[in-house]
């Protein structure tokens, strides 16, 4: 089964749209989300949720399946896989730091859902009726590009004719000194995925065509399997983050390389998700050529890699 | 298509391993002690189903819920005869509620050193086993049930082999905000009781090996497939008409009907919405026949282990059909009227050949998943 990508949401302060992913515009103030999606139903939800809400909206409203009445296809029909590393990490600390020094009885009962990981997802998923399966990935660097597969497997194994992939990550106090004084993307995209068949039968426009996913030990062998899998050498390669380990100068010598974590600053849970959404981007200013997108260094736990093709040259 | 579980590998307060597990659920033992983890000045709840493994009374140290995940799927994976040394290339799926957070608030309130690159597993599964194709999945209560679901959809596409987990220990905050909601702190978990208080957190860790072609191993029981959906309806309150759902079309994808489940494992976390929502869609569905099946709730027991809880209930409910026997569900005494009429195991172990089991699991945000279990014969 083909699976296509037929919408694009992305949120960031310097790019609100997938071609400004490959070409970012100068200013960049943060993302304000009631500017973007209105206050109703901001309240009490964590900034990583809120940014959500705002790439979920876009690109749903790009494939076509959301419109001011709602959701334009049966809910259950809809899956939602998001990835964030650092997601929550904010309500964790600023509960923790409220039990320590004043008991739990402190507490605000509205944290308690954000004390869940997967509340970006289900979130989400109540705010525009998703009801298809509902996955949260917290998986380190490579957690974007595995939340894509992930949902392309959903598809193809029948359990949903689409569905939404997001990537968020917000910029706080708590994330930065976690991570070691890291600014991270402090914002969000989101992809449609959709199977061929059921883009084609709402008439909807495919952006791309998304290739095999590979996961393992190594850059390098990743992309030597990404080139196994796709029998092509890429025109583009979306790098993965490279704070401990840069990507040697021999790897896919030649080849275009571009790097969203220099420009957007940490993508970690994000990145995997923005590099499909730029490479929609490359694909609609006329790049033409496979792109591989990867994430994961050899100094993480492992390396992933999805290939992606422009619609014309599928 | 149904696929073979050829290992099993679990930890938890009551036991170190499967059999013992299985040996103290059978017995009607509870897990529940006096919170170990925390300080005692900053909580009003009191107990908790912890895993006893801390340095000392009172001291919490990072890196359990990993230390517990790397216990099961050691366990799994050498009792499927597979190479623990090297799981390269083996897809391990891990779901988990909570994962390392209990890390990230030691680092925060005590300086605890906590890479961030230890958040997720896939790091500590790498090291141990040379896993490189992990997912942490972080899917809140349902999360080893829908982790399941992954793996079962893997198979279908195509892989041999997968290790499915899942995991959980307590974090305060978690523990802490619990409180807020439930004004009378619980001592334990009594599910779909009358007089139940809530629920109160349990920790451990659960692991199988699902094969393509068993070869020759022996296989504990067989996954006909497993439901997952969202009822896209709430942040923390379930939804009987989105259970429902799941559990119906976990029927339809294992080709069964009400009247063939012998065996329902529920979710049965002991809180009020929960024990109602679940047991109202329950008699949606099995109608009539809701008096067929045995109905079983080991956090009775385990305490609500979260993202473990689900494959705890797998490899509990594999043993269930394997040897005919169902733990009792301890401290349920009078049902609540939505559970009228179902056939709870109570006071003692229930004996009884079973073929056909159900496994509920359901997280925050409505997140269902919903297994059709079988027994090997």
């Amino acid at each position: 089964m083909t699976v296509v990508v037929s919408g694009v949401g992305v949120v960031l302060p310097r790019a609100r749209s997938a071609p400004e992913l490959m070409a970012p515009a100068a200013g960049a103030p943060p993302v304000e989300p009631k500017d973007l999606v209105g206050r109703k139903g901001l309240r009490y939800k964590d900034r990583a949720t809120q940014l959500a809400y705002c790439a979920a909206d876009a690109a749903l409203r790009d494939a076509g399946l959301l419109d001011d009445g709602g959701l334009r296809v049966p809910g259950g029909s809809v899956a939602m896989v998001a990835s964030s590393n650092y997601g929550n990490l904010d309500t964790i600390c600023r509960a923790i730091d409220t039990i320590a020094e004043h008991t739990a009885a402190a507490g605000s009962a509205m944290d308690l859902p954000n004390a869940s990981s997967n509340v970006i997802a289900s979130s989400v998923a109540i705010r525009f009726g998703l009801r298809g399966p509902n996955l949260m990935l917290c998986n380190g660097a490579t957690s974007g590009l595995d939340a894509v597969h992930w949902a392309a497997t959903l598809i193809r194994g029948g359990r949903a004719s689409r569905a939404l992939v997001l990537g968020v990550e917000p910029d706080n106090e708590s994330v930065r000194a976690f991570t070691g004084g890291s600014r991270t993307i402090d914002g969000a995209a989101a992809l449609v995925l959709e199977s061929e068949e059921s883009a084609a039968e709402r008439g909807a426009t495919a952006s791309a065509v998304l290739g095999d996913y590979v996961r393992g030990a190594g850059l390098g062998r990743t992309l030597e399997r990404l080139a196994e899998t796709t029998g092509d050498r890429p025109a583009l390669w979306q790098l993965p983050e490279q704070r401990a380990a840069a990507a040697p100068d021999t790897l896919l010598e030649g080849v275009d390389r571009h790097d969203l974590g220099e420009v957007f600053g940490l993508g970690s849970g994000a990145l995997g998700v923005l590099q499909c959404a730029a490479a929609v981007g490359w694909f609609a200013q006329g790049g033409a050529g496979p792109v591989y997108a990867t994430a994961g260094t050899d100094a993480d736990d492992a390396s992933a890699g999805i290939a992606l093709r422009g619609r014309a040259a599928a | 298509m149904s696929w073979a579980v050829t290992g099993m590998g679990a930890v938890a307060g009551l036991g170190g391993d499967v059999d013992e597990l299985f040996r103290n659920l059978c017995a009607g033992r509870s897990g529940v002690a006096e919170l170990r983890g925390f300080d005692h000045a900053l909580h009003t709840a009191r107990h908790a189903y912890e895993v006893d493994n801390r340095p000392a009374p009172g001291v919490d140290v990072t890196r359990r819920a990993t230390g517990l995940l790397l216990d099961a799927v050691g366990q799994a994976v050498r009792d499927a005869g597979l190479d623990d040394s090297d799981l390269s290339g083996v897809p391990v799926l891990v779901g988990t509620g909570l994962r390392e957070l209990r890390s990230v608030e030691l680092w925060r309130t005590r300086g605890a050193d906590f890479p961030a690159a230890e958040l997720h597993f896939g790091t500590a599964l790498r090291e141990a086993f040379q896993a490189d194709d992990t997912h942490t999945l972080s899917n809140a209560c349902s999360a080893g049930l829908y982790a399941l679901a992954l793996g079962v959809d893997l198979l279908a596409q195509g892989a041999d082999t997968v290790v499915v987990a899942g995991v959980d220990v307590l974090t305060e905050t978690m523990y802490g905000l619990l409180e807020r909601v439930q004004p009378v702190p619980p001592t334990r978990v009594r599910p779909f009781d009358r007089g139940r208080d809530g629920v109160l957190m349990g920790e451990g860790a659960a692991a199988v090996v699902l094969s393509r072609v068993p070869g020759g191993r022996p296989v504990h029981g067989l996954v006909r497939d497993v439901a997952v959906n969202c009822d896209a309806f709430h942040v923390t309150a379930p939804d009987p008409a989105g259970i429902a759902e799941a559990i119906r079309e976990a029927h339809t994808r294992g080709g069964v009907k009400p009247a063939d489940i012998d065996l329902l494992m529920v979710h049965g976390t002991g809180t009020l919405l929960n024990d109602e929502a679940e047991a109202t869609a329950l008699a949606d569905v099995f109608g009539p026949d809701r008096d067929k099946p045995l109905v079983t709730a080991t956090k009775s027991m385990t305490g609500h282990t979260s993202g473990a809880s689900g494959l705890l209930n797998l490899v509990v409910t594999l043993r269930c059909l394997a040897e005919g026997r169902v733990p009792p569900t301890v401290g349920l005494d009078d049902p609540v009227d939505e559970a009228a009429g179902f056939r709870f195991v109570t006071g003692e172990a229930a004996h009884r050949p079973l073929t056909v089991a159900q496994l509920n699991a359901f997280g925050f945000g409505g997140i269902n998943a919903v297994a059709i279990l079988e027994a090997a014969r």
